[in-house]
């Protein structure tokens, strides 16, 4: 292979992961949309305090592996907290109100890690494990690039199993196309919401382990991430796993190949594509209903 | 209350509005001021978010394309008088309003709030990248205010802080007076209907979409020239004022102050300059105090600051219904 290629496939790998990691965080913020109906703005303070997490696990035990287990947990925790006590009060009043609540949870969130941890970046090294370059076919990739690829489709493959394969996935499903049919059979919705807001901070806290490492751990963190998130599930489709999972991929390799061939222009890419999408399609690409 | 007494209340503010430089000083003279633009800010949100029912997440940007506008009238139009300064930042967001309105007055709900979040993204980046233009991080600074000036009657130096407060307050308060009578208006009547009910709006034969874009472009354009005197009183304009945070602004004050009230709003953002001038004293954390507010109200009075007024007044005066609770019923927004 060339160095023109190898290039190519190495940017390739770097929007790829990036893809990858935005589409963790979108499936939770599509999960919850698609359900709930609320447009989860902390979704990426979220996402920003599990990074946080993983610092602190990392910074008692030394080990990066206990901090991707528990760190996603803990914010799921603080998620499910944050729905049962706060937004399943006001859900009565309508979506107005859910949204501009997340808003003050964003708020509280972005404020609060400064509180704890300050304002400067945080390093967090790579775990030695996934240190350093593997060779391919003749050719060298960051491990831990392909370790979060992986790690990536790993949850994608099980979010699927359960959504498509399990009856609690069943319900799930049938709650995201009308909640309150799903309330007059005789099933929880209200914990079902619960539960599906812990899984959806879960996958967000994953993704902010995730990607700890490599942007290392700063409050600007969810500003970063939280656009290209938002832009994913609304261009996707609100509320479909398959849209946010193939316009996170187009998304990553937009801003990685972006980079390269037009520098100038591409942090405007993706709002450009978004802006074209919707204009056509209000719904995006795979939704069915307005939002 | 009668007419009288609101009259006597609208006189009792103007009086102690043109006192106020005198008996507080410049320092909560420029607070004042900043309050009132941001009053003007969120009022112009709330008549699309609470008259007409549309959520959008990118309101700054017509904020920002009324400050970009005037600044870069100032700086490029040799002596560019004062009120066409204004102008070309009531104009710069109309303009970049009826430019969107094809596309958004169709959408309603999430889709709406979100393209708006995309544009805004999109002019914040255009912003930062456009340096020949917009002066990238920097902005736009260091323009000449002209003076005030009708020829052959009179010349007012806009340089001084007293003069700027008179001339911005009357502009801010009196784009208030035209956005309240606006709501008094039988179109008023029905950008309310729209959000309450567009498909029998549409039925009684009024154009839904159209009437959406004319609301929008007048919110936007209150918007414009609120961003216009906060360039001017700044002297500074950057893209920090097309940011998200400056679109979420509006938001909060609109929710902490009511989004049920023409006058919430404005007690919004009184609420938080209050709020900032206090905490600011103490902690660097404004945002979290201002977070923690926005859910307390959320989760007790949905209604906001004009809620709790309504329950204060209900619970001293005897009333049973408030100007609250029963309007918060009815589902905003979604669903």
């Amino acid at each position: 292979m060339d160095a023109t290629t190898a290039m190519y496939v190495a940017q390739g790998i770097h929007g790829l992961a990036y893809g990858m990691v935005l589409f963790l965080v979108a499936s939770g913020l599509t999960l919850i949309f698609g359900m709930m109906g609320i447009l989860n703005v902390a979704h990426t303070a979220f996402f920003m305090l599990s990074a946080y997490f993983c610092y602190q696990v990392v910074a008692w035990t030394g080990s990066f592996w206990l901090a991707l287990l528990l760190a996603p947990i803990a914010t799921a925790i603080v998620g499910i907290l944050v729905e049962r006590f706060l937004l399943r009060r006001i859900h009565a009043f309508g979506l107005l109100f859910e949204l501009t609540l997340t808003i003050g949870v964003m708020f509280v969130i972005m404020e609060a890690v400064k509180v704890f941890w300050g304002t400067e970046n945080l390093p967090l090294p790579v775990p030695s494990l996934l240190e350093g370059l593997v060779s391919i076919g003749g050719m060298d990739y960051p491990i831990y690039r392909l370790f979060i690829i992986g790690l990536s489709l790993v949850i994608l493959g099980f979010l699927a199993f359960i959504l498509y394969k399990t009856r609690m996935g069943m319900v799930v499903r049938a709650a995201v196309s009308d909640a309150d049919m799903v309330n007059a059979l005789g099933i929880n919705v209200p914990r079902l919401f619960m539960f599906v807001f812990g899984v959806g901070t879960w996958l967000a806290g994953l993704a902010g382990v995730a990607i700890a490492p490599i942007l290392t751990v700063f409050p600007g963190l969810a500003d970063q991430m939280g656009m290209d998130a938002f832009i994913v599930v609304i261009v996707g489709g609100f509320g479909s796993l398959g849209g946010a999972l193939m316009v996170a991929i187009i998304s990553g390799l937009l801003s990685s190949y972006g980079v390269q061939f037009v520098s100038q222009l591409a942090p405007v890419l993706m709002f450009i594509f978004m802006a074209v999408v919707l204009a056509i399609k209000p719904t995006g690409f795979f939704g069915e209903r307005e939002g | 209350m009668t007419r009288r007494v609101k009259g006597i209340v609208g006189g009792v503010i103007l009086v102690i509005l043109a006192l106020y430089p005198w008996l507080f000083g410049i320092y909560f003279t420029n607070v004042i001021v900043t309050c009132a633009i941001f009053a003007l800010f969120a009022v112009s949100y709330n008549l699309l978010l609470g008259y007409t029912g549309l959520f959008s997440f990118g309101h700054a940007m017509f904020f920002g394309a009324g400050g970009y506008a005037t600044a870069l009238a100032l700086t490029h139009i040799e002596g560019c008088p004062l009120l066409v300064a204004l102008l070309f930042g009531f104009l710069g967001a109309v303009a970049l309003a009826l430019l969107l309105s094809p596309i958004v007055a169709r959408l309603a709900h999430s889709a709406f709030a979100m393209l708006h979040l995309a544009f805004s993204m999109l002019l914040y980046t255009l912003a930062l990248k456009l340096r020949g233009i917009t002066g990238g991080e920097d902005g736009i600074g260091g323009f000449p205010i002209p003076p005030f000036r009708i020829p052959g009657v009179v010349s007012v130096d806009m340089t001084d802080p007293l003069n700027f407060y008179y001339f911005a307050m009357a502009v801010l308060c009196g784009s208030l007076w035209v956005a309240w009578f606006l709501t008094k208006t039988p179109f008023g009547q029905i950008i309310v209907s729209v959000r309450d009910n567009d498909k029998r709006v549409d039925y009684m034969g009024f154009k839904v979409p159209q009437t959406k874009a004319i609301i929008y472009t007048l919110s936007c354009g209150f918007a414009g020239i609120a961003g216009s005197i906060y360039a001017m009183f700044q002297n500074l304009i950057s893209a920090a004022a097309l940011g998200i945070a400056q679109s979420f602004a509006p938001i909060v004050m609109t929710m902490v102050g009511g989004v049920i009230s023409f006058f919430g709003p404005i007690w919004g953002a009184v609420i938080f300059a209050v709020i900032e001038e206090l905490t600011t004293r103490y902690t660097e954390r404004v945002q979290l105090v201002e977070g923690l507010i926005l859910i307390i109200v959320i989760l007790f009075f949905p209604g906001g600051f004009i809620h709790i007024v309504a329950i204060v007044k209900g619970k001293l005066l005897g009333f049973t219904r408030g100007k609250g609770a029963g309007l918060i019923k009815g589902k905003w927004f979604g669903k």
